[in-house]
This record gives structure tokens, sequence and C-alpha cells, in this order.
């Protein structure tokens, strides 16, 4: 093809357009080609593509743009202005897998939870159910506005945690709003705002987001699927059912995340295993804080005693197990990731038998 | 079975929470597509305020508490600002709509391709591979800083981040499957005053988005039965088309609400239309536009190679001037069509230029 000139004139058959010369200049420009990634069993996944050095994930990604890794990259690009931009300060190694599990188990509360399931329930019940909804969604919005306010700002040579917290996000989407369809379908309505000190302590963590991780999966998180958990074994309808058993896994991508970057994360920095111990410290002294406040707390045992009248007795014991077993699975998590952990050493509130 | 609590330690119930509930006896009823966003919008816990004063996080409806903290450090409290009519149907569609790149595609149907249709492929996936998530990136920054009184919309925006997440990850996984890989970053969405990341106000940054930045995307998209060699990319456009209509809808939609509810901000608008005109056929953004690299690779694959980038070029044409002709479609459709009448927009002449 003649480079001669900057034009060439079309074919007579051809409507008059003059059509500029290509310059092909792109071409054969690839830093490794060649690559044939096969669909496996569970499709063409996201972790798949990893292969050679489209899988090599260096510890800190220097490119400020969005040059997709293993790209070859374009020089004199105005930054975007990442700030999270070193490996350790937001890896998982699951996060790829973790991604495709959660596209694979997607559902849409408005057709997959069996809503005329839901009957007339007395009305102390009600109001705790929705006390409950409220408070549930409004851990979701906090989740929503916390995620979103970080992955911005991820580097995007660690796309599979920017692509997984994608997921987690439009997950919080979903809690927000099946939970807040449980309050309005049944004769209720929402309840009391909290008011939440764990809130505000994920909200106002700005250290870093392995700090933050640290209160979403280890505090919160593992707070809220032992409470569905609970809630689920006492639900009044499939729906309630179907809604606590879709937000347990979907909030177990989150805790799973959390740990597995965790884990990565202290593996390779001591100082962040004493900033993460202290920042769990501060969230589960929150967290205490936030059950002396009797509403959460007498909600959710009028609904695991069934009634107000069976809330103080059984109820309440119910409820004594749901924070016990929280606190054994926080003292495991902890641990496995070889963190100080033991029950004395836990806040009196999460030793709810002891006599005080 | 529950462990028995020494009844020493249980704790009196207050139960005086229980009379401080939002509106209540609501019964939301699900319609025929299940009990959507829509379905709940009753009562008070419909009405969206013009301006929020929700500094707390609290959900709509909820009974506020007069001890709650202001954790919400939210910019957009103004429902002009980022209202969308039609959220709950964008919402809805978005979830029921979900699809999986590992499993949605027929990766199966890719054969190899001749050395010079598959670089442009390449190259076209690692361009899309690269802006596809500045529309993931930048509403995730948005929706942290949005009212949850405005939840609608914004749950609108969460579906699209994991929209955009899937884009990014199926382009990637077209660059990978074929024997080729990554080819050059474009830098197309660096940092430069009037483009997407920068914007300071979020219908500003919708309009350069949603309306200009997706909307050429969406046509080329529509349009990817002509550069497909096989069902997998078929697949990829038809379902990448699917999502980018929806988040075209929502800009327009907004644009719309914009216009009819704060008129004083009309010629702001106008000015950011102009902005978005400017660049359309300039802006590095647009896969049809002028960028050698991007270009010349539509022209390849819609040509049929290399050989036949003139018949490529002139179907870049029809592209170009079909996505003119769909944004002043839309800009219409939002309210702002007088641009078109009383000489302010130059898209006329841009119609002229787009064989240029």
């Amino acid at each position: 093809m003649s480079k001669s000139s900057s034009k060439k004139k079309p074919s007579d058959a051809s409507p008059p357009m003059e059509i500029p010369e290509p310059k092909f200049n792109w071409m054969n420009q690839s830093r490794q080609w060649g690559t044939r990634v096969s669909p496996g069993k569970a499709g063409l996944t996201l972790d798949s593509l990893n292969v050679g050095i489209y899988g090599e994930v260096p510890p800190r990604w220097t490119d400020q743009g969005r040059n997709p890794r293993g790209a070859i990259p374009v020089k004199g690009a105005l930054p975007i202005g990442y700030s999270v931009t070193e490996k350790i300060g937001l890896w998982a190694p699951c996060a790829a897998e973790l991604y495709e599990e959660a596209i694979q188990r997607r559902w849409a509360p408005a057709t997959d939870v069996p809503w005329s399931s839901v009957q007339a329930l007395p009305d102390d019940v009600e109001t705790a159910i929705c006390q409950i909804c409220t408070e549930i969604s409004q851990y979701a919005n906090v989740d929503i506005e916390v995620i979103t306010n970080w992955q911005h700002r991820m580097s995007y040579g660690y796309h599979e945690v920017k692509q997984f917290l994608a997921t987690a996000s439009l997950d919080a989407a979903r809690r927000y709003e099946a939970l807040r369809k449980r309050a309005l379908i049944n004769g209720g309505g929402l309840g009391l705002e909290p008011v939440d000190q764990v809130n505000r302590f994920l909200l106002e963590s700005r250290g870093g987001w392995t700090e933050t991780v640290a209160g979403i999966a280890l505090v919160r998180g593992l707070f809220l699927a032992t409470m569905c958990e609970y809630l689920f074994r006492h639900a009044y309808n499939d729906a309630e059912r179907a809604i606590y058993s879709h937000v347990i896994q979907d909030v177990a991508r989150l805790i799973t995340y959390g740990v597995d970057h965790l884990r990565y994360s202290l593996a390779r920095d001591e100082e962040k295993a004493s900033t993460t111990t202290t920042m769990i410290a501060i969230g589960l002294a929150l967290l205490a804080r936030d059950l002396r406040d009797p509403v959460l707390r007498e909600a959710l045992a009028i609904v695991f005693g069934g009634g107000v009248a069976g809330a103080r007795r059984e109820g309440m014991s119910v409820f004594f197990d749901f924070i016990e077993d929280f606190r054994d699975r926080h003292i495991d998590l902890r641990r496995w990731l070889n963190l100080p952990a033991d029950v004395k050493s836990m806040p009196r509130a999460f030793r709810p038998r002891e006599q005080h | 079975m529950s462990n028995p609590a020494n009844d020493e330690i249980l704790p009196e119930l207050h139960l005086s929470w229980m009379k401080r509930r939002g509106p209540w006896n609501t019964h939301a009823e699900p319609g025929k597509y299940g009990l959507t966003l829509a379905d709940i919008q009753v009562g008070e816990y419909g009405e969206t305020p013009e301006e929020s004063s929700n500094l707390t996080g609290r959900s709509r409806g909820s009974t506020p508490r007069s001890t709650a903290m202001r954790i919400g450090g939210y910019t957009v409290r103004s429902k002009s600002d980022i209202w969308v009519e039609n959220a709950s149907f964008l919402y809805e569609e978005a979830l029921q709509r979900q699809w999986s790149s590992a499993t949605d595609v027929p990766w199966n149907t890719i054969e190899p391709l001749p050395d010079d249709v598959e670089q442009a492929q390449c190259q076209l996936a690692t361009f899309l591979t690269e802006v596809e998530f500045v529309a993931g990136d930048v509403p995730a920054r948005w929706i942290s800083t949005t009212t949850p009184d405005y939840f609608e919309a914004r749950q609108v925006l969460l579906a699209q981040v994991m929209d955009e997440s899937r884009h990014m990850d199926v382009f990637r996984k077209r660059a990978l499957a074929n024997g080729g890989g990554l080819m050059k970053a474009t830098g197309a969405t660096a940092g430069f005053v009037g483009g997407i990341d920068l914007s300071r106000d979020f219908t500003e940054m919708s309009s350069r988005l949603h309306i200009s930045g997706e909307g050429a995307v969406l046509t080329i998209f529509r349009m990817g039965e002509l550069m497909a060699y096989n069902d997998a990319e078929k697949a990829i456009y038809r379902l990448c088309a699917q999502d980018e209509a929806r988040h075209v809808a929502f800009g327009v939609m907004h644009l719309r609400y914009m216009s009819q509810n704060a008129p004083e901000r009309r010629e702001e608008i106008d000015t950011y239309l102009d902005e978005a005109e400017r660049a359309m056929l300039t802006d590095a953004a647009n896969p049809a536009g002028r960028l050698t690299q991007t270009s010349e690779s539509l022209c390849i694959l819609l040509g049929g190679g290399r050989d036949k980038f003139d018949e490529g070029f002139r179907k870049i044409v029809a592209i170009r001037r079909r996505q003119l002709q769909e944004y002043k479609k839309r800009v219409i459709s939002a309210g702002f069509g007088e641009r078109f009448e009383n000489g302010r927009s130059r898209l006329n002449e841009m119609m002229a230029q787009a064989a240029a």
C-alpha cells in the first residue's frame, strides 16, 4: 500500500469520499501475543485469564491511568489520581473467583423472593421485624457508601479487586432494597433509625482500605451474617427465609474477601498486624456500645421469642446465643489470621451470660 | 436449642421504641414483575424531598432520632441534581438482565481469524477494557456522596458500576481468548479538563458520560453485527448494548428532569452539551472517532480485513453520522432540542465533517 500521499481517491464505484491513508502503526504491538485461554468447567472465568504476563500482578502499580494490565502503556497521559496503588493495600488472591461466584449467584428481590408467602403477623412481631429491616437497610447503606468511596481510588492494575467490589456494592444495594421491601409489604413500615457507632467507624475509617476491610469483614460483616443466620432460623415465612439466605451468601463473599485480603496483607507487613488489631478492638468496643442501645436487641428478642411475651426469657436467650456465636466465629477468624484473640479480651457485651 | 439464661442476667425490656416508628399499616402489593421498587412507593415512603436534610444516612421514611450523628457527608442533596423518574424501571431491568461473561457468551464459537482481523479485534478490545470502567469508577464516586433519600437513582448507578465491571472483563476475555493478546492503551480517559473523571457536578458528569460518551459507544455496540466474526462477539455486543442503553436512558431522563425542574440551569447544561459536541468526533474515547488505533481497527473489522480498509472506512463514516443523529435525538428527548434550531449546535456542520 502506497504511503506517499496522505489521501487517496476511492474507486469509481464508490461514493465521492476521500479516504485517509491508514497508518497501521498500532499493529504488531503487543507485550504478549499468541494467548489462547479456553473456557473451563465454569466457563471463561476472570481468574483463568491470568496467564503469562497477564497474570503478573506487580507489588506496586505506578500507572495513574486505566492502562489494562498487560497492555502497552501510553506515555504522557495525564494522571487520574488513584491513591491505593500497592498490592498489599487491597489484594486478595480469591477476588477473581469471588467475582465470578457473585455473578453466578445473582438474585433479584423483586422476583426471587416469594412475597406471597408473607401473611399478617401479630403487631409486636411485625414491629420488631420492621425495626430489624430498618437497621439492616442502614447497614447496607453504609456498605454502599464505604465501598464506592474506596473503589474509585484503587489502581487499575488490580482490576480483579475493583471488579469484585462492584459485585459487593450491588449486593449491598440489593440488601438495602430487599429489607425495605420486607418492611413495607405486611402492614408495617420502617422503624426507628439506628444510632450506630459502627456505621460511623466504617465511614470514617480513612487510614487505609486494609483497616476498613477489618471493620467491614470481621466486625460488621460477621455480625450481620451471624444475625441473619439466626433470623433465618426464626423466620416467619418463606419470603424472609429467602431474603436472609441470599443475604448470608452475599455477605459471606465480602467476609471471604476481607479475610483473604487481611491474610495476604498481614503476612507481608508486620506493622499491619498491630494496626489491624487496634482497628478491630475499636470496632468491637463500638459494637459493644451499640448493643447497649435496647432497640435492636429487643427487636431481635421479640422475633426470636415469638412476641413480646416470649422476648425476655426465650428470645433473649437466643439473642445471647447469637452474640456468643458471633464472638466465637470472630475469635476463630482472628486466630486463623494469627491475630491475638480470646474470649476474655473481648468487651463484656460479648460475654452476655457472665454476671457483671 | 438455646442455652437457658439465668433470669438475673436477663435485661428488663424497655420497648418504648415500639411506638416510635414511621408511617404504619403499609401494604405494598407485588405486581406483574414481582415486588418492584415502584411498588413500594406507597404513602410517605414514596415521597422524595426536593432538598434532603438527611445527614445521618437514615432510610427515607424511618423515624429520625435526635441523638443520631451526622455521618453522611453528602454533596448531592437536591433532587434535581440526580433524579430520574424511571429509576425503578431501570434498576429492576438491570437486575433482571444481569449476565455472566463466563457462561453467557458462547466462547467455543471463536475460531482462529486472519492475523490482521485478530489484531484489530484485540486493539478494540484493549481500548474497551481501558475505557469501560471509567463508567464504573466515576459513578461509584458520586454514589458515595449522594443522600440515601434519593436511593432509587443511586441503585441504578450501582447497577451501572456492576455492568461496567462486566464490560471491562468481557473485552479482556475476548482479547485473550483467540491467540491474540492485549495491545496498546490509548490514555483516552486521562485526567484532562472536560474529562468525565474531573466533573465537579453530577449533571455535568452525566452529560459527558451517559449522553455523549456512552451514547457513542452504544451506537457502535448496536452495530456489532457488522464487526462480529462469530457468535461470541455478537453476544458480547448485544449484551453490552442492552446495558449501555439503560445507562444512556438514565442520562436522558435525568437531563429531562433537570431541565423541567431546574430551568435556571439550562444555559449551564447547554454549555456542557457544547463541550460534548465539540469532542464527539475528535474525542479519543469514541472508538469511531479520529484516534488512529481505534478507528483503523474498526475499519479493518467493518471492512473485513486490512486490504478492505476503504470499505470499512465508508462504514465508519456511516457509524459516525449515526452517532450524531442518535445524540441529537437524545438531546431533543431530554428537552434541549432548541439548540439544534437556534444555531447553537454545530451538529449539522459535524455531519458534513464525519468523513474527515
